[in-house]
């Protein structure tokens, strides 16, 4: 059988910013692309056909059919979003099957399934080894929210590319990213960051541009199976908010970590889902090995890299309109005085679109 | 989108330029300040005077001059770590090298003073590589697996660190879990020992885990059950030499005479101890007692001839955790029989 060359893709939950840099990546090396999503996407790509679609409904079998599709990319994963849980876990397992519903069947134009899942499946606790390899899932721990989720959905995954043989499956399991809209990043970004007393766990991050990066790769090449993919390297907790410039503070208690969410959420106005309070107490790190050895490519940026991006990122500042150049310096200057006025506002919220921010 | 246009609105709500300049406030007198940041140096030149004072009147060395020195060199350490900032870097495990050499000196007092180690057989440790470094576990607190790292960075002519493996449930208690792990320590799974053995690190187990430190008083110096003998199954798949190492003095620092169960329950321990001082005399109760310590390094286990295979078969791999735990139990009574007394 000759390797399956991608033609006509389906990007599914593409007007998140993680399916936005996919489409603009992809978009070059593929003939004909697709994507869809609930909401409106960040910027338009004339290369790509938008269809408003949700994957909760049995709608995007029928574009599959219907665009003989033969490349899916499911981005319609919401790991780190402000939705319920009850919206989460319908986009998460209901999305997913409804999309692997979609895929399967005996005349099934689909050759390639690339699913994107996140570190966050392997919760963190203190038994946990130092590192995670991809078969070290731990399906006995009673697990909540999103681990559930994603354990779920994974599940249902690997089922699927049993049953299909036709069908190359590849699943990413991102690491944490901290860009401007994950809450992580608002959590680090704090002038006061409360940390959990006598707590300095090791963290594994992720650029945006490796995450874009590493589903590109996987949908353009045969790479079978799950794997880890995040950066190089550990940064502390306490280094990770030393050089984003705020103090650390040893306030939240150990135990009892919904009692520590719901105070952030309360007074810092920082919502963290429930494992990555997990991972700020216990620490999370994954093996990449396998990423290395399979794809022959392993993210550009560490994740020290990827923390000072973000540090970088919190001194420059978005400007609104497009301007001519002549404006940009003028533009600039203004911004830091206004900055200088009046504080920055923190906890604004970007609206998201079908798959949250991570 | 500009937000002033005209440069009238813009001279309006334009500020005055800020002068960055040092701080206007109480500032001491140039001599006061140049005698502030001397003192120190003087301070040190005060006392070797004196120590050489006292030499010529007593003809012994009465104050050690080396002592201050490493007391003065441990205060700067601290200053320079603090000066540091975010610009350091930790490996995988979240092991900080820098960090973890700046506590050497107040190990090192503790090694030589408060306990006055004496270690054989270190030359036994290779200088690069990996190796597996297997001890017997007792007193309540791990201070024998601190006392075994300062013996081989402090002894052996090639300093180098030792990872030691620890229980998962201390992982999971505030303060000691970021001081084990930046300090070097992995989790008591066998994966984290593969991937510390393939860095050609050198990996501390106890093998007896808390049930040699939970053991009671009377009960000491009595190696108890090895394991599943996982430890020797790791070290023929990484062929890895096994160094067995008796620790003896470690028994008598915390005398424990009871053990309250539920209390330690409640608190997620794996025991919780009663000795003659805790917990009746509270934080005083934790000062473990100066007995006289002895650590000997035995020649290592060669195990890199064996296949693979091998660590499957229980057989062999409980005799040769049989073996080890034998060596280390010989080399126990052999030093009790070299010490002269407890405290002595």
């Amino acid at each position: 059988m000759p390797p399956h060359v991608p033609r006509r893709v389906l990007i599914t939950g593409v007007s998140n910013p993680l399916g936005a840099e996919v489409a603009r990546r992809l978009a070059p090396q593929v003939p004909h692309l697709f994507g869809c999503d609930v909401a409106d996407p960040l910027s338009a790509l004339e290369a790509m056909d938008f269809v408003h679609a949700d994957t909760r409904l049995s709608v995007i079998g029928k574009l599959v059919r219907q665009l003989r599709i033969d490349t899916v990319v499911h981005l319609a994963v919401m790991v780190d979003s402000p939705h319920d849980e009850r919206s989460i876990h319908e986009t998460d397992v209901i999305g997913t099957m409804n999309v692997l519903v979609g895929c399967s069947g005996p005349a099934s134009p689909v050759r390639r399934l690339v699913v994107k899942s996140s570190q966050a499946i392997y919760g963190a606790g203190p038994h946990d080894p130092s590192f995670f390899s991809e078969e070290m899932i731990n399906w006995d721990r009673p697990a909540s929210g999103v681990t559930r989720d994603l354990l779920e959905m994974e599940q249902l995954v690997s089922e699927f590319a049993l049953r299909s043989d036709a069908c190359e499956v590849t699943v990413l399991r991102l690491g944490f990213r901290v860009s401007e809209a994950t809450s992580l990043a608002r959590y680090l970004s704090l002038p006061i960051v409360p940390v959990f007393a006598g707590f300095d766990p090791r963290l594994q991050l992720l650029h945006e541009e490796d995450a874009a990066e590493a589903m590109v790769r996987a949908t353009v090449a045969d790479h079978q199976g799950a794997f880890n993919v995040a950066g190089e390297g550990v940064v502390l907790l306490s280094q990770a908010i030393d050089i984003m410039g705020g103090r650390a503070t040893p306030i939240l208690p150990p135990y009892a970590r919904w009692l520590s969410r719901l105070g952030l959420k309360t007074i810092a106005r920082v919502e963290l889902p429930a494992y990555l309070t997990d991972v700020l107490a216990f620490g999370s790190v994954m093996d990449c090995s396998s990423l290395e050895a399979e794809f022959g490519w392993r993210p550009a940026h560490s994740s020290r890299q990827a923390m000072d991006s973000l540090a970088e990122g919190k001194n420059a500042e978005l400007i609104e309109a497009p301007s001519p150049p002549q404006e940009y310096e003028l533009q600039v200057y203004l911004q830091q005085r206004r900055r200088r006025m009046l504080l920055p506002i923190h906890g604004g919220r970007a609206p998201s679109g079908h798959g949250g921010a991570n | 989108m500009i937000a002033e246009t005209t440069p009238g609105q813009r001279r309006r709500n334009s500020q005055k330029a800020e002068i960055v300049a040092p701080r206007q406030g109480l500032r001491l007198p140039k001599p006061v300040r140049r005698l502030r940041r001397q003192a120190p140096m003087y301070a040190l030149q005060a006392v070797s005077q004196l120590s050489a004072r006292l030499r010529l009147l007593t003809g012994r060395d009465i104050i050690d001059l080396n002592r201050i020195m490493e007391v003065v060199q441990f205060i700067y350490q601290q200053r320079e770590l603090a000066r540091r900032g975010p610009n350091y870097a930790v490996d995988d495990f979240g092991f900080d090298p820098q960090w973890t050499e700046s506590f050497i000196t107040a190990f090192k007092t503790l090694y030589r003073d408060y306990w006055r180690v004496e270690t054989t057989g270190v030359e036994h440790v290779p200088s690069s590589g990996r190796a597996l470094l297997v001890a017997n576990h007792a007193g309540v607190l791990p201070w024998d697996g601190t006392m075994i790292k300062t013996a081989v960075f402090t002894e052996h002519p090639h300093p180098r660190h030792v990872r030691a493996l620890v229980a998962s449930q201390f992982m999971g208690m505030p303060v000691l879990s970021w001081f084990l792990r930046r300090t070097g320590q992995a989790v008591g799974h066998p994966d984290d020992t593969r991937r510390l053995l393939a860095r050609d690190e050198l990996v501390l187990v106890f093998p007896e885990g808390t049930r040699g430190t939970g053991k009671g008083f009377k009960n000491r110096y009595r190696l108890t059950r090895f394991g599943r003998g996982g430890f020797v199954a790791t070290a023929i798949r990484a062929k890895a030499p096994i160094i067995p190492i008796s620790v003896v003095g470690s028994e008598e620092i915390y005398p424990m005479i009871g053990d309250l169960g539920p209390v330690a329950r409640l608190f997620g321990l794996p025991y919780f101890p009663v000795t003659p001082f805790w917990p009746w005399l509270g934080p005083l109760g934790m000062i473990p007692l100066p007995s006289k310590w002895r650590i000997q390094f035995h020649p290592p286990i060669d195990v890199s001839d064996l296949p693979a295979k091998a660590a499957e078969d229980q057989h062999l791999v409980m005799a040769l955790a049989d073996e080890v735990r034998e060596t280390i139990q010989r080399g126990i009574y052999e030093n009790l029989k070299l010490r002269r007394g407890v405290f002595l």
